[in-house]
């Protein structure tokens, strides 16, 4: 064996352990009729686990709650982060104190984070909710319409910070030429943005989206302090519904077929998004 | 590649040293995993007279919230050699566990046990605790479900404590104004919309299955249950409460927002509790039977895992903790009782809560029925709860609601 492939092995075999194995052991679980309380009678489903995900409600209705929260909330702090990440750009002063402020709600634990806005959000005892009472406003946060779009600004609350850090560092490593270039044609702002920042700030964007977006998928913590993916089925997202099919349940096998497609799915969008960004 | 294995070895080796280290002491070493209720305090307390009493014998709690029991038991339930030598199992795991193998039946070392009058425990709940004709589990606590009021409010509007559903609907909406509610519920998917609205089903005359095991949740007793609950849920409830549990509905209560609740029995010591939560409303707080008579029976039972190490040991403290004299000392010092002898004891109601409490709690303990049953009942209650907060708040009708119910129960079946 030559020296390079020497220098992988243990690499490969902490790999093969700690991922492959895992990996492998759960399709073949996600093969069988795998309930943790009946081991003594395991059989083989072949496909079944996987036809029957696909025409049952609730995970179709978790997986369409968990593509509205990514798209919702990646968004939201796409647009809230990279407006911020200018206007902090122009900072002059303090701009690390902001930065640091700013930063904050990223170092909470998500869990203490959905414990936290579950009591300020709480019509009867939250800070907020009495707040918008005085200014006249009555919103009921955790109803059937607007539960999961509370959770989406939650999200956006606690993950903009990163997104802004994202933009920073690539804001301020890109050239300064080409906004000279466009300072001496007489770009607008507006234009300067359209056209020579975002256009340059590409690459950054495209890798805070993805990372930001898997990250998305696996919200939960939220949901499990909050709302337990009610009312109803309300806020029911992929990873709390595989949680409780599997941990709660005991239905490992079609828990594994769950999060197979749940894998399969994420693939897909991030090679959707990988291309769709490179192409220009 | 020599100093991967070399550390590997030393890793393993020391794995392997520190399993037999346990493996050799655990003869004397009782692990227990309980839940962290008020209950769990004062059993860690009197636990300090039995190692007294038994040096030989080393007890060790694992106390944790709920959610991190199931998968915890489950896994060590599952290993070659057991984690945990005493269990706590909640009363919808108690077919699914046995079933499963995962607990030692108890009927020999019961018969075998001097004085221990099993007979003793209040029977809707030991019956929990039997599977198949075998005994899985001895009772620990109650958490049955009661009607939480406010006597103040109620004697001074000069209202009768309802006792029927219907009585008990209008006078929550006669209570109700702008800041103030009737009744603060528990609509929170799940568990605990289930826990409340299982005793408006019953009041309704309604069942989750018929005696021949036929899914009757989409009856119409069951329907004009629900229909009454949204009802109420809508008049007489704090505003936007669709996610609250028994902690904020016991905050509504216990703040002055709310005339009623139904809750578990035992908030009602820790209500009336003087520098308690409730402030100048302690002692203004009183028990009933939930509107109907029949309520929701949750408890929680002392198991002993099939894979435990020394059986024997486990016993002689779960027997112990159980044995009508220790129950006597828990319940004094604010336990829940499970035995008809300490619910009637005097010394109880002196040193406790009070007679009122006590003959209150047996009425309750009296007529009521667990939850769910059967070896599918935590999925059950998922079920049921999801499309019960999915009719209160209206992303479906009350009758496509309950046949969705019933239709997910019968998957499970």
């Amino acid at each position: 064996m030559s020296l390079r492939y020497r220098l992988i092995l243990p690499l490969t075999l902490l790999l093969a352990a700690v991922m492959a194995y895992p990996l492998v052991f759960s399709a073949w679980i996600s093969l069988h009729d795998y309930r943790l309380t009946r081991l003594y009678d395991v059989r083989f489903r072949g496909l079944d686990n996987y036809l029957f995900i696909f025409g049952d409600a609730p995970f179709l209705k978790a997986m369409t709650n968990t593509l509205m929260f990514v798209a919702g909330a990646v968004s939201l702090e796409l647009v809230l982060g990279l407006g911020l990440a200018l206007l902090l750009q122009r900072l002059v002063r303090f701009q690390n104190f902001a930065r640091a402020v700013l930063l904050a709600p990223m170092f909470i634990t998500p869990i203490a984070v959905g414990l936290m806005f579950r009591f300020m959000l709480s019509s009867e005892l939250g800070v907020i909710p009495h707040y918008l009472r005085l200014m006249g406003l009555g919103v009921d946060w955790f109803n059937a319409d607007l539960a999961l779009f509370s959770l989406m600004l939650i999200d956006a609350w606690q993950w903009t910070p990163f997104m802004l850090l994202m933009f920073l560092a690539g804001l301020e490593a890109l050239p300064r030429s080409p906004f000279e270039a466009a300072k001496v044609d007489g770009a607008s702002p507006w234009m300067t943005f359209w056209h020579v920042t975002l256009p340059m700030l590409r690459p950054v964007i495209l890798v805070a989206l993805i990372i930001r977006a898997l990250d998305a998928f696996k919200v939960f913590e939220y949901v499990y302090a909050i709302t337990r993916g009610g009312p109803g089925d309300a806020t029911e997202v992929i990873l709390f519904h595989i949680y409780k099919t599997g941990f709660r349940f005991f239905r490992m096998g079609e828990a594994a077929a769950m999060a197979f497609v749940l894998i399969a799915i994420t693939l897909v969008l991030v090679v959707i998004l990988y291309s769709a960004m490179q192409r220009k | 590649m020599n100093r991967l294995c070399k550390w590997s070895l030393t890793t393993l080796m020391t794995g392997a040293a520190a399993v037999m280290i346990s493996g050799a002491s655990l003869a004397a070493e009782l692990n227990i995993i309980i839940e962290e209720v008020p209950d769990y305090d004062i059993v860690k307390k009197l636990t300090e007279k039995f190692e007294a009493a038994n040096p030989d014998i080393k007890v060790t709690f694992d106390a944790m919230p709920f959610d991190a029991m199931r998968d915890k038991i489950l896994t060590s339930s599952l290993a070659p050699s057991a984690t945990y030598d005493v269990i706590i199992i909640d009363n919808p795991w108690m077919e699914e566990f046995s079933r499963a193998g995962y607990l030692t039946p108890l009927d020999d070392f019961i018969k075998a046990e001097d004085g221990y009058k099993y007979d003793d425990f209040i029977k809707a709940v030991a019956d929990v605790g039997v599977v198949d004709g075998k005994t899985y589990g001895v009772p620990y606590y109650n958490y049955a479900l009661g009607l939480i009021v406010r006597q103040d409010i109620f004697d001074e509007k000069g209202i009768e404590v309802p006792t029927t559903l219907e009585d008990y609907v209008s006078v929550v909406k006669e209570l109700t104004t702008d800041d103030f509610y009737g009744a603060a519920m528990q609509p929170q998917k799940g568990y605990k919309i289930m826990e409340e609205w299982k005793n408006w089903l019953y009041a309704e005359g309604g069942e989750l299955f018929d005696e021949n095991g036929e899914v009757i949740i989409n009856n119409d007793a069951a329907v004009k249950a629900l229909d009454m609950y949204i009802d109420t849920y809508n008049t007489a409830a704090p505003k936007n409460s669709l996610n609250w549990g028994f902690d904020e509905a016991l905050r509504a209560v216990s703040s002055g927002k709310a005339a009623t609740m139904l809750s578990y029995n035992w908030m009602l010591p820790t209500l009336n509790a003087k520098d308690g939560m409730s402030g100048d409303l302690a002692g203004k707080f009183k028990l009933y039977e939930v509107p109907g008579g029949k309520a929701a029976l949750g408890a929680w039972f002392w198991g002993i895992p099939a894979n435990a190490e020394d059986k024997d040991a486990a016993w002689k403290f779960v027997s112990w903790i159980t044995s009508p004299e220790v129950a006597k000392e828990r319940v004094i010092a604010g336990g829940a009782p499970v035995r008809t002898s300490v619910i009637n004891d005097k010394d109880v109601w002196e040193k406790g809560f009070g007679e009122d409490y006590y003959t209150t709690l047996q009425g309750i303990l009296e007529d009521a029925a667990p939850l769910a049953t059967g070896p599918h009942a935590e999925e059950l209650i998922e079920i049921v709860g999801t499309e019960l907060s999915a009719a209160v708040s209206g992303q479906k009708t009350v009758k496509q609601a309950l046949d969705a119910a019933a239709s997910g129960v019968k998957r499970t079946q």
